[in-house]
């Protein structure tokens, strides 16, 4: 007989009891009181262990009174925002796109805690509904500003059949302590295209928690890219699920970690039906103590025969001392199916970094050379031009900002 | 007299515990070139690596004097941005960088190391012209990434072209000749011989003896075993030709 200990709970859980139960989520409260937050005994969260990574909650967030500078400027962008939780005024959208408000968070419950959390904490959710094909670059700018705050925001976004859009949200705000929970909600209609971008620009000694769910239907195109490049924790989680016929899904991402940096990007895959494809790619550049974990699952459901899907990891050290971790598992309950997964870890190769300095080329700058290079397949793909540069700015300054 | 654009006194240089340059004297004055010669082995890239500054090697003893300073403390790019160029035996193939971007980032990266401005892209792609037309490198080429699939000859005439775009005070050239068929030899000499002047003198390592019919050199160096035995004009090289290397280094055929 199994004999079920009480887990010993830590000041993270405890505020976080009392915060759920201030907004009235008695259930989830519950549900941290018997279990606590994951730890590395859980599949999904087994890098990214939040009972010994969470050492505490700060307050929940308050409305924003001052706005730090927009942590990415795309040009020709059409911006929103959310700044601690709330969606802020903004100007006439673009012909195509329809601007609203829904309460609460737009996740779909699912068994797993920051989902909890999100549908307990975001108030309101932002909704963008894409009616035809919007050539301008929606930005959606969500902050957490002011003092340490504990801040849950959501994104409700409907692409209508045969519509198309480029959305990036970036996460920023002011360099204090804060836990931010972010949601995004992505449904494709019929032949629909979306490029989806999410860039972590927070401070360092913000946690960055985000869950993105994608429902890609009949003949629909999705384009994802997430880039953790900010926060000292961060993690997002994706859960593509590829619905009709035909859909596809470039499911991508890329860790920037620096020392004593930990990002973490999980990728929980469903191909639900017949005929669906995707190519989940992600890579990892990690200096000093960095860590970056990359977790991919690839499920096929018993129906859902001809599914063809690779995931891929690519990691590069810039230090021996940084990690690289990469976790593919795949759950196939189809036999007609072509899956698979890769993952290739190593440094930048020497003989090209002397090449390139043989040439005059200092050190930092042929080291960003050879990283663009690395990043391209991501960067690549990304039409709009302003972006793709605003993308590349982020690397550089990554690069450059040791 | 003038300083000499490279000299080398009594060079040692080793890759991990094992030693492979073993006191290497060499004197190029301004203007002239010279053909180093030798065995498979006798450390003859080795010692073209050294003179670059790749970092696997290090230099025991001696001295290498760029236009009378020391270069042994200069990384790589800042030789290069001071006037050593080397001609790879191997050129490395980079995926992922594109030749015309690698080609201006060269030219401005040792432009702005001499304190000099950056080339504006007209002019920078009115060079590029120039230099690929003399050595028939054709801009499909420039638009893939650097060195990738080029042919072995593509890839030699590839270095002399970015070789003439940097104007070095010293070229290197290290079996620049080897993998080129006949025309593409032409092609390549006529490219060198167009580089030489007064202020420039170039090393160019070969085992061929006709290179040196096209680019004739000043002096021939035998290289054995880590150090040069024997120098001479033009003609040592056609003596080596007809005799081999033991008469010189007196090692068994
Ligand atoms: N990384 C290394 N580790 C150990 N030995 C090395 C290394 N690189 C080169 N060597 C050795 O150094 C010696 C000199 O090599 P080098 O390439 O300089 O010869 P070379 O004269 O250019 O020959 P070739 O005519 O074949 O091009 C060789 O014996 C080679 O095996
Ligand atoms: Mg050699």
């Amino acid at each position: 007989m199994a004999i079920a200990f009480p887990v010993r709970l830590g000041a993270a859980e405890n505020t976080l009891i009392e915060q759920l139960k201030s907004v009235g989520a008695d259930a989830t409260a519950e549900r941290i009181t018997v279990a606590g937050l994951p730890t590395r005994r859980v599949e999904a969260y087994h890098y990214t262990d939040l009972k010994l990574l969470l050492k505490a909650i700060p307050p929940l967030a308050q409305a924003a009174n001052e706005a730090s500078a927009p942590a990415l400027r795309i040009a020709g962008a059409y911006q929103l925002m959310i700044a601690n939780g709330m969606i802020q005024s903004h100007a006439t959208a673009p012909a195509g796109v329809i601007v609203g408000k829904a309460a609460g968070t737009a996740l779909s419950t699912r068994d797993d805690v920051l989902v909890h959390l999100n549908g307990a904490f975001a108030r309101q959710s932002l909704t963008l509904t894409l009616e035809n094909s919007v050539d301008t670059v929606i930005q959606i700018d969500r902050r957490i500003e002011g003092l340490a705050a504990h801040a849950a925001d959501s994104v409700k976004i409907f692409v209508a059949d045969g519509a198309s859009a480029t959305i990036i949200e970036t996460f920023s705000g002011s360099d204090a302590a804060h836990v931010g929970n972010h949601a995004t909600y992505v449904a494709l209609g019929k032949d629909a295209r979306l490029t989806h971008i999410t860039v972590d620009l927070s401070a360092r000694a913000v946690s960055h928690f985000a869950t993105n769910e994608y429902h890609v239907g009949e003949g629909a195109n999705l384009r994802t890219l997430v880039v953790h490049a900010g926060a000292g924790l961060a993690r997002t989680h994706v859960f593509p699920r590829y619905e009709g016929t035909g859909a596809h899904g470039d499911i991508t991402g890329l860790n920037l970690v620096s020392d004593g940096q930990h990002a973490d990007i999980t990728m929980d895959a469903l191909h639900a039906v017949p005929h669906t494809t995707s190519q989940p790619l992600f890579k990892s550049i990690a200096r000093g103590r960095g860590k970056s974990i990359v977790q991919g699952k690839l499920v096929v459901a018993r129906d859902a025969q001809k599914t063809d899907a690779k995931f891929m990891h690519q990691g590069l050290m810039l230090s021996d001392e940084a990690e690289i971790l990469s976790k593919p598992e795949l759950e196939i309950y189809a036999d007609d199916v072509v899956c698979g997964h890769g993952s290739t870890c190593g440094k930048l190769d020497e003989d090209s970094m002397f090449y390139l300095m043989s040439r005059g080329i200092p050190k930092e700058e042929a080291e960003t050379m050879m990283v663009r290079g690395f990043l391209d397949e991501l960067v690549d793909p990304i039409e709009d031009e302003a972006l793709a540069e605003a993308l590349h700015g982020v690397i550089d300054g990554w690069l450059l900002g040791k | 007299m003038t300083t000499p654009i490279l000299e080398i006194r009594n060079l040692h240089a080793r890759i991990e515990d094992r030693e492979i340059l073993k006191g290497v004297n060499l004197i190029i004055p301004a203007g002239e070139v010279h053909a180093i010669m030798g065995r498979n082995g006798s450390g003859k890239s080795t010692l073209s690596y050294v003179l670059a500054g790749k970092d696997d090697y290090e230099v025991t003893e001696g001295e290498i004097l760029l236009n009378g300073e020391s270069i042994l403390e200069m990384e790589p790019n800042e030789r290069a941005a001071a006037g050593v160029f080397l001609a790879f035996q191997y050129p490395i193939e980079i995926p992922g960088v594109a030749t015309m971007t690698f080609l201006k980032a060269a030219m401005n990266a040792q432009r702005k190391a001499r304190g000099e401005a950056e080339l504006l892209t007209p002019e920078f792609m009115r060079l590029v012209k120039e230099a690929g037309t003399q050595l028939q490198v054709d801009t499909a080429m420039l638009k893939r990434p650097l060195n990738v699939g080029f042919s072995g000859g593509e890839k030699k005439r590839a270095e002399i072209m970015q070789m003439a775009l940097l104007k070095p005070a010293l070229c290197v050239l290290d079996e620049t000749d080897s993998g080129l068929d006949i025309d593409a030899l032409q092609v390549v000499s006529k490219g060198v011989n167009a580089l030489r002047s007064d202020s420039r003198s170039m090393l160019v390592i070969t085992h061929y003896q006709r290179l040196l019919n096209h680019i004739v050199p000043d002096v021939v160096h035998v290289f054995s075993d880590g150090r040069i035995v024997e120098s001479g004009d033009k003609d040592l090289a056609l003596q080596l030709e007809a005799k081999g290397y033991a008469d010189f280094d007196g090692a068994a055929a």
